[in-house]
């Protein structure tokens, strides 16, 4: 008796743990029925692991453009004759056969036996390195006024008459800047140019795009025209010209306003084919049919079916168009023609890439072009987890 | 008793989702004997491609299948789910002994080259190495399916055929090697009404032709009833009733097959409501353990019916049933649909 | 007597291009009776979408007449109609599609799609609004509590019902149906016609109900026209038409149907050759080419589309002499 009754238990708890199994399955189905297009995506975008990879490396890229002026030790105007090619601090930890926590030596200036400059550390007096130290005022976002920075060196120990002790992280450039500063300050203008030319392009694409798509008619034709004029430009040249056209002298405000207007005038055409197509594919669709028989109002369809069904795409097509900004920027700003010094971006630490013997004695200088390279793999991957994530409905 | 050409045995097909494992084929089978056609009738989703498929061992990678495929072949058996994907053998045998034709004629010719240039190629492949050969056997079977002209034909491309055409070089093509089975998924779905009628003239009198076994894949009633010598009918990866085509036209016993045949509107018989069935086929990873039409099952007996999935039971000459109802071998009271 | 709630007289339609005019739609006339389903019949291509399409006014005729009886008690013809009345008749007459999945926007809820059209024809409160989708939901056969989905949650049969909520919100009286259940499996097929009937008893409304399916066209329609190449070939009440077609196209489609029972073995008359290109139809009756019965006068004189019997209008020389084959 008590065994069968055991087993009868057994059975029903059994029984009870299936019921639930399926109960919350369905649970689960119904939160998949209920979900939007932007939620289905990220469901897909998320099982894309180079995507994922690529949008934490971007998020901590652009925290980085947020907080520049936070982390970076340094500010964007200071320099220091005495360390102008200065290696990378080395970051010690033992003084003394002591261990005195993280800090780094001042460098003292000799020349060697060919009169060259050389670094030395003076191993006498420490410089410990701290988090949160008061430095150069800065912003955060124009408005967050501040002067702590998030790490940094003491600098009270430092002999009269020596400039302070600046850490280092990926050395100096020729005017003893400390080029992780400069790499973070110029990303703020190397990644929000792309951005901002981005949006604008975007919008361009979407008016232009969507007017010749939803008129068609002469409309498109000459729209198609305009296009295919802009198109069978070479990029490059035409960069350099419009560049070129930026009147000296102007304010950096200016000069970043110029560069994204002159990256979207480049890359809106193909952004609007991408909207003419959809726009027409779209058209044909019966669902679209429908809500006009329903006497659904012709702004209506195209704000409420037309560019939710192109945007998806269009955000894919976005994000695969901003490495090409973000190159182009640094190119313009390389060949002089973009940014200009006291402001920064990449392009232009880069600048002092351009000679061979600075390569070769700072082999440092080339950082910046890692963060290029970076910025561009990871937009360009988490693009193509996009692409295949545009159409759920697939 | 007349031999079997394909034996299927307890075919079961998973695949690994995200949300957990979907088993759209849940232990099928069934036998297609010598010159003889196989209807396999279910809705969308029931698992009737897949099926075939794996017949085939043309799956996703993605599907786990278990189970027997035996084919008969020269008076041995191959299990063809043994044999390793894409392997010289299992490739001589697809196309050479089992050959198939799908739904959409136009999406199984490739464009770029001309239907004699796409015919021969299987032809070499599988028959003769001479080319001038090949050519020959090429236009002797569009010849014999019925398309005039065959010579000029050889040398055209696909896009100056029509739908029906097609599907007809597409049968020609499948049946050039002399095949012992083909397998037809849908092949007259997407044609229009007289051409589907030619069609399925055309594979009737083809059959006695080449005395070959036919598994005939579809969901349209009508085509079964004038092809098929016997009916498997799928209900969510199973076979719920399986018998000769006039034993289920006529005297259908599982409640699905009553409800599908009730579904078919029969030109000429009165205009009342048609007969349908209850609900939506449920989703396949939601089954209960019990039987899987219990819930939309118009019959169902909460005594007889609330217990694990019943298995085919024979219930006559070649007509078998899995329904609980029938358990006890008394007949089917409740009639009439 | 109810009265014609529709008259199509005349209508073409001709799609051009650069080179090439195709006669969609070639002269066709017919009139609809309240409360009527009509079918209509003919193999791809024969123009019956563009017909409907036509008569919902998504193309414009090229020529001729839609004679439009609305509620008001006033005739229109929704070929020259002003954007104002034409908005006030779109919701009287609305459209079922074949494609489920195609109709629906997979980017709006349920809710969303059903009420749209309410939302662009009246300003409705939104507790309003909501009684009125979950009215009609349920006499669709939708549970309420899927009005929160997302089409892709449903089978096919489903999204249809979902399709036929939207187009019967707006209380139409005329509905084309455009293949609408086509896409669909039998069982489901079965259920959406049975619901079909239904509302159409309820609401009393006109279908005009497109298929290429014989059996469902004559299990829901009282007449049946028949296309060919754009023409109307025969038009007549169903059980006329298929006991005893006058044209010899009818009676090669009535043949070719696959009956679902073993035991009938329906002897098909063949169809000699493919239907010619539409944009050069052949001369006199454009199915001389295939024609059986054919003689030389087919060859050269174009035919008219004439009354033979009460109700039963037919495009043949020969109608008056053949005797052809229908379905018992």
């Amino acid at each position: 008796m008590m065994r069968t009754k055991g087993k009868t238990n057994s059975s029903e708890r059994v029984l009870r743990k299936e019921e639930r199994k399926l109960q919350k399955r369905i649970k689960q189905q119904e939160k998949y029925f209920m979900s939007s297009q932007w939620q289905l995506m990220a469901r897909r975008l998320v099982k894309h692991k180079l995507a994922v990879i690529s949008f934490v490396i971007l998020a901590i890229l652009y925290t980085g453009v947020i907080f520049a002026g936070f982390i970076a030790p340094q500010g964007l105007e200071d320099y220091s004759a005495t360390y102008s090619n200065a290696p990378p601090s080395k970051i010690h930890f033992i003084h003394n056969g002591k261990f005195v926590g993280p800090f780094v030596y001042r460098y003292d200036t000799e020349f060697d036996k060919f009169r060259n400059k050389i670094f030395v550390e003076n191993k006498e007096e420490i410089y410990p390195i701290k988090f949160f130290v008061k430095g150069v005022p800065y912003k955060i976002l124009g408005f967050i006024e501040s002067d702590i920075h998030l790490f940094g060196v003491d600098n009270s120990n430092l002999p009269q008459g020596k400039d302070p002790v600046v850490l280092m992280l990926f050395g100096a450039d020729k005017l003893g800047r400390d080029l992780f500063s400069r790499v973070l300050i110029g990303s703020q203008v190397s990644l929000t140019v792309p951005l901002v030319g981005t949006f604008i392009s975007f919008v361009l694409a979407v008016i232009i795009g969507g007017l010749s798509g939803y008129y068609g008619g002469w409309v498109d034709t000459v729209i198609q025209r305009i296009i295919e004029v802009f198109l069978s430009f070479p990029t490059l040249p035409l960069w350099m010209a419009l560049s070129a056209a930026i009147p000296p002298g102007i304010s950096v405000t200016k000069v970043y306003i110029f560069i994204t207007i002159i990256m979207s005038l480049l890359s809106w055409p193909n952004l609007a084919r991408v909207v003419r197509s959809k726009f027409l594919a779209l058209k044909k669709e019966d669902y679209v049919l429908a809500a006009r028989l329903a006497g659904v109002s012709d702004f209506k369809i195209i704000i409420r079916h037309l560019v939710p069904g192109f945007m998806s795409y269009l955000i894919v097509n976005l994000t695969l168009g901003i490495p090409g900004m973000i190159l182009g920027e640094t190119s313009m700003s390389f060949l002089g023609l973009g940014m200009r010094p006291p402001a920064t971006s990449w392009g232009v630490l880069l600048q002092e890439c351009q000679s061979i013997s600075n390569i070769a004695n700072c082999p440092w200088k080339l950082i910046p072009v890692i963060f290029v390279g970076v910025a561009v793999l990871a937009f360009n991957f988490l693009g193509d987890g996009m692409r295949d994530a545009a159409d759920p409905y697939k | 008793m007349v031999n079997s050409v394909l034996k299927v045995e307890d075919l079961k097909i998973e695949i690994k989702l995200d949300e957990g494992m979907l088993t759209p084929v849940r232990g099928v089978s069934f036998e297609v004997r010598e010159n003889e056609t196989l209807g396999l009738v279910g809705e969308s989703g029931c698992g009737k491609s897949l099926t075939c498929k794996a017949i085939l061992g043309i799956n996703d990678k993605k599907c786990k299948t278990t189970g027997k495929i035996n084919f008969s072949k020269d008076g041995s058996e191959i299990n063809l789910l043994e044999m390793k994907k894409d392997s010289a053998e299992i490739r001589s045998i697809r196309g050479k002994n089992i050959s198939m034709i799908f739904q959409e004629p136009m999406s199984s010719f490739s464009p770029l080259y001309t239907i004699g240039n796409q015919m021969s190629e299987v032809i070499l492949l599988h028959m003769t190495k001479d080319k001038k050969k090949a050519k020959e056997l090429a236009i002797e079977a569009l010849r014999r399916v019925g398309i005039a002209n065959p010579e000029k034909r050889y040398n055209q491309y696909p896009h100056e055929f029509s739908g029906g055409m097609l599907q007809r070089v597409l049968i020609a093509m499948a049946l050039v090697c002399n095949p012992n089975l083909l397998i037809a998924d849908e092949p007259t779905t997407a044609l229009d009404v007289t051409i589907q009628a030619q069609i399925i003239e055309l594979m009737k009198q083809l059959q006695k032709e080449y005395r070959m076994a036919i598994l005939y894949i579809t969901h349209d009633l009508g085509t079964v009833a004038q092809i098929c010598d016997r009916v498997a009918v799928m209900y969510l990866g199973k076979i719920v009733e399986i018998g000769t085509v006039h034993e289920i036209f006529k005297d259908p016993k599982h409640p699905y097959t009553k409800g599908l045949l009730g579904s078919v509107h029969k030109i000429g018989g009165n205009n009342e409501r048609l007969f349908s069935i209850e609900g939506t086929v449920p989703l396949a990873m939601n089954l209960k353990d019990r039987c899987s039409f219990y819930d939309r099952c118009v019959f169902r007996d909460e005594n007889k019916c609330n217990r694990p999935e019943p298995c085919l039971k024979e219930v006559g000459k070649e007509h078998s049933v899995a329904c609980w109802l029938y358990e006890s071998n008394e007949p089917h009271e409740k009639e009439g649909i | 007597m109810p009265e014609t709630i529709l008259t199509v007289k005349n209508v073409s339609k001709v799609f051009s291009s650069k080179k090439v005019h195709i006669r969609a739609v070639n002269n066709v006339s017919f009139e609809v009776k309240r409360g009527e389903t009509i079918g209509i019949v003919g193999e791809s291509g024969c123009g019956k979408t563009t017909l409907g399409r036509c008569i919902v006014r998504a193309i414009d005729a090229t020529s001729g007449e839609i004679l439009y009886l609305a509620e008001d008690g006033k005739v229109y013809d929704l070929q020259n109609i002003d954007k104002k009345t034409l908005r006030g008749i779109r919701k009287e007459v609305q459209m079922i599609f074949q494609d489920p999945f195609a109709s629906l926007d997979p980017r709006m809820t349920v809710f969303d799609i059903i009420s749209e059209p309410l939302r662009a024809n009246f300003k409705l409160k939104r507790n309003e609004l909501e009684e009125k989708v979950k009215s009609i939901a349920s006499k669709v056969g939708l549970n309420p509590s899927y009005l929160k989905r997302y089409p892709h949650a449903f089978s096919g049969g489903q999204r249809q019902r979902i399709g036929i909520a939207r187009a019967l919100v707006l209380n139409p009286r005329l509905i084309v149906c455009d293949e609408a259940v086509s896409a669909l499996d039998v069982s489901v097929q079965a259920q959406v016609i049975n619901l079909l009937m239904d509302l159409q008893k309820e609401f009393k409304l006109t279908y005009i109900f497109i298929s290429h399916d014989l059996s469902v066209v004559e299990h829901i329609s009282d007449k049946v026209g028949v296309m060919y190449l754009g023409k109307m070939v025969e038009y007549a009440p169903t059980e006329e038409l298929f006991r005893n077609p006058l044209h010899p196209y009818t009676e090669a489609l009535l043949s070719a149907v696959l009956i679902a029972d073993p035991t009938v073995k329906n002897t098909r008359i063949p169809l000699e050759g493919e239907i010619p290109n539409p944009a050069n139809p052949p001369s006199g009756c454009f199915f001389h080419t295939r024609c059986r019965y054919c003689i030389e006068k087919c060859k050269t004189e174009d035919v008219s589309f004439v009354e033979k019997k009460p109700g039963h209008f037919v495009a043949c020389h020969r109608a008056d002499e053949l005797n052809l084959r229908g379905i018992v």
